[in-house]
């Protein structure tokens, strides 16, 4: 793989088998069994033969519609989900924010849940605790909040922390759900700003956003991703309005403002 | 490409993602990244147990209450329902009863706390790639914390025993005991194994946890703990080995209540059940665990 590459998705295909019936329990399977029934499931495709190169330092965005494959994507490209076909390189630390709660356990403390979040990403406990106040600062909790339980916090000091922890483990690959990274406009500026410091210094960041003026204000590159497939790959404002016109609501600016 | 096939997984730099399912993945980088990361196991466990007893008011004293309370309700079921302790007998039973019950618990937690370690952590499996074993460790490090206080009690009920009945047949010291370690051990290895399985059918099949129970329950019955392993001959002795946790529970009753060293067939027992249970409940595992984020 070229050195200047930090991802190169090769044909990729990801499919899985999900189980149709509502209750996956024992005495459902022992039951089905005993009447001759099969086990009623639906193959999803999320993702069909996608092939992609992303050199270091692109801030790519991936727009499309609910059920496109964007979060699987992201997943795949994590190490959290296998290939079912291609194959993935990735050159880098990966440092995710794909799902609320990075370790978070609500009976704890903010300080204690991010230690786990950090040990579980592979940080030994001195990187992480000589961290933590760092964390803390970024994410601006209110005084003292860091050391009470994360069950008294809101949800913006929730997804603010969750981020925090997902920025500081300077990452070689940011993946990113903007929707996860809620806060107030304020910490929404400080996060991009944070976000463009990180690709100065040449590290690369996925954001999956349905907030199109995200993708057109932080991104150099994206994708539109329907149905599994890569229907459109350029500039984001070109892909953006493309993707609008899709959806049939036109380029009115309305949409540009986060949903 | 040629050069990059090799690259294991979870490395910090290159990794390669290509399909491998129902298969296992390499396995040297996985146990490699397993082992890098047993802090976060350790502090997991360390932190479960934390936010567990946080908001109860005894605390962490609940850890030498619990088995306080089962020693008690044990005393009273020999004293009031097996005649008394008026003979030597009795105290010996206990104390069978006793260790039986802490070291068969210990492995119940291993494995009921295991089964679930996966379910329950749904958001940190769909945010992050770790070698998803280390979740059911965690809970095997938990269950041996929980462990761990019961021995005192232990040796406090037979102390006592031993002052109220100085003739009991219960050894004070004997050289036996340094099989201890070498059981406790056994008794981990074999519920962290067990865990895996549990864990992986859990994530199928959500009622796992529930039957688990009952399963447990029928299982302490069919092990030698509240009757004594002598009391099979013949072949029904075979009903020892072929129970997971058949051998290291008489091996616990010979060092424990007579003093002891197990038998060979018992130490063979041990350790193929330790062995067995981690291999089978690896591959079980491992083999699946890349399909577990799909069905969170």
């Amino acid at each position: 793989m070229p050195e200047n590459l930090a991802i190169r998705i090769e044909d990729l295909s990801i499919k899985y088998k999900i189980n149709v019936d509502t209750k996956r329990t024992l005495k459902n399977a022992v039951m089905r069994a005993s009447k001759g029934e099969a086990v009623r499931t639906r193959t999803v495709e999320a993702i069909k033969h996608l092939t992609m190169d992303l050199p270091h330092g692109s801030v790519l965005g991936i727009v499309g519609a609910n059920g496109a494959g964007k979060s699987t994507l992201m997943r795949s490209i994590a190490g959290i989900l296998p290939p079912t076909e291609g194959r993935i390189i990735v050159n880098g630390k990966i440092s995710t924010l794909l799902a609320l709660g990075v370790g978070f356990n609500p009976a704890l403390s903010g300080r204690d849940n991010i230690i786990l979040g950090g040990l579980a990403s592979g940080m030994t406990r001195e990187e992480i605790e000589s961290k933590t106040d760092e964390i803390a600062e970024f994410a601006d909790l209110p005084d003292g909040f860091i050391d009470m339980p994360v069950r008294t916090y809101s949800s913006g000091m929730y997804g603010r922390v969750a981020f925090s922890v997902a920025v500081s483990m300077k990452p070689d690959i940011l993946l990113l759900d903007e929707a996860l990274s809620a806060g107030d406009a304020s910490f929404k500026e400080k996060s991009f700003n944070k976000m463009r410091e990180l690709c100065a210094e040449a590290r690369t960041i996925i954001i999956v956003s349905h907030a199109l003026a995200t993708i057109n204000d932080l991104c150099d590159r994206a994708i539109w991703m329907n149905k599994g497939t890569l229907v459109q790959d350029g500039k984001p404002d070109a892909v953006v309005e493309d993707y609008l016109k899709f959806l049939k609501v036109g380029t009115l600016p309305s949409n540009y403002e986060d949903m | 490409m040629s050069n990059t096939t090799a690259n294991p997984e979870f490395s910090p730099n290159l990794q390669v993602f290509e399909p491998h399912k129902a298969s296992l993945p390499p396995l040297v980088p996985y146990l490699k990244e397993f082992w890098k990361r047993r802090a976060f196991a350790i502090e997991l466990s360390r932190f479960a147990d934390k936010a567990e007893y946080l908001d109860s008011k005894f605390g962490k004293v609940w850890l030498i209450l619990n088995p306080l309370l089962l020693a008690m309700i044990y005393f009273l079921l020999v004293t009031v329902l097996r005649g008394g302790m008026k003979s030597n007998q009795g105290i010996t039973t206990l104390a069978h009863i006793l260790i039986g019950l802490f070291t068969f618990y210990f492995a119940q937690s291993c494995i009921s706390a295991g089964a679930t370690s996966i379910t329950a952590g749904g958001r940190l499996i769909l945010n992050q790639a770790f070698p998803r074993a280390l979740l059911p460790f965690s809970s095997t490090i938990s269950a041996f914390y929980q462990f761990l206080p019961t021995l005192p009690v232990y040796i406090a009920v037979v102390v006592i025993g031993k002052w109220v009945f100085p003739s009991t047949q219960i050894p004070g010291f004997t050289w036996s005991y340094l099989w201890i370690p070498f059981i406790i051990a056994c008794v981990g290895i074999t519920g962290f194994g067990l865990s895996l399985v549990f864990a992986t059918m859990n994530v199928y099949f959500r009622d796992t946890n529930k039957l688990l129970s009952y399963f447990m329950r029928i299982w302490l019955y069919a092990s030698p703990v509240l009757w004594l392993p002598e009391m099979l001959h013949g072949w029904h002795r075979t009903i020892l080995f072929i129970n997971p946790l058949g051998p290291v529970l008489s091996s616990t009753s010979n060092v424990w209540i007579k003093g002891i060293n197990p038998t060979p067939g018992e130490l063979v027992g041990c350790i193929a059940w330790a062995l067995g249970s981690l291999l089978i409940g690896g591959y079980f595992f491992i083999s699946r665990e890349r399909d577990f984020a799909v069905r969170i």
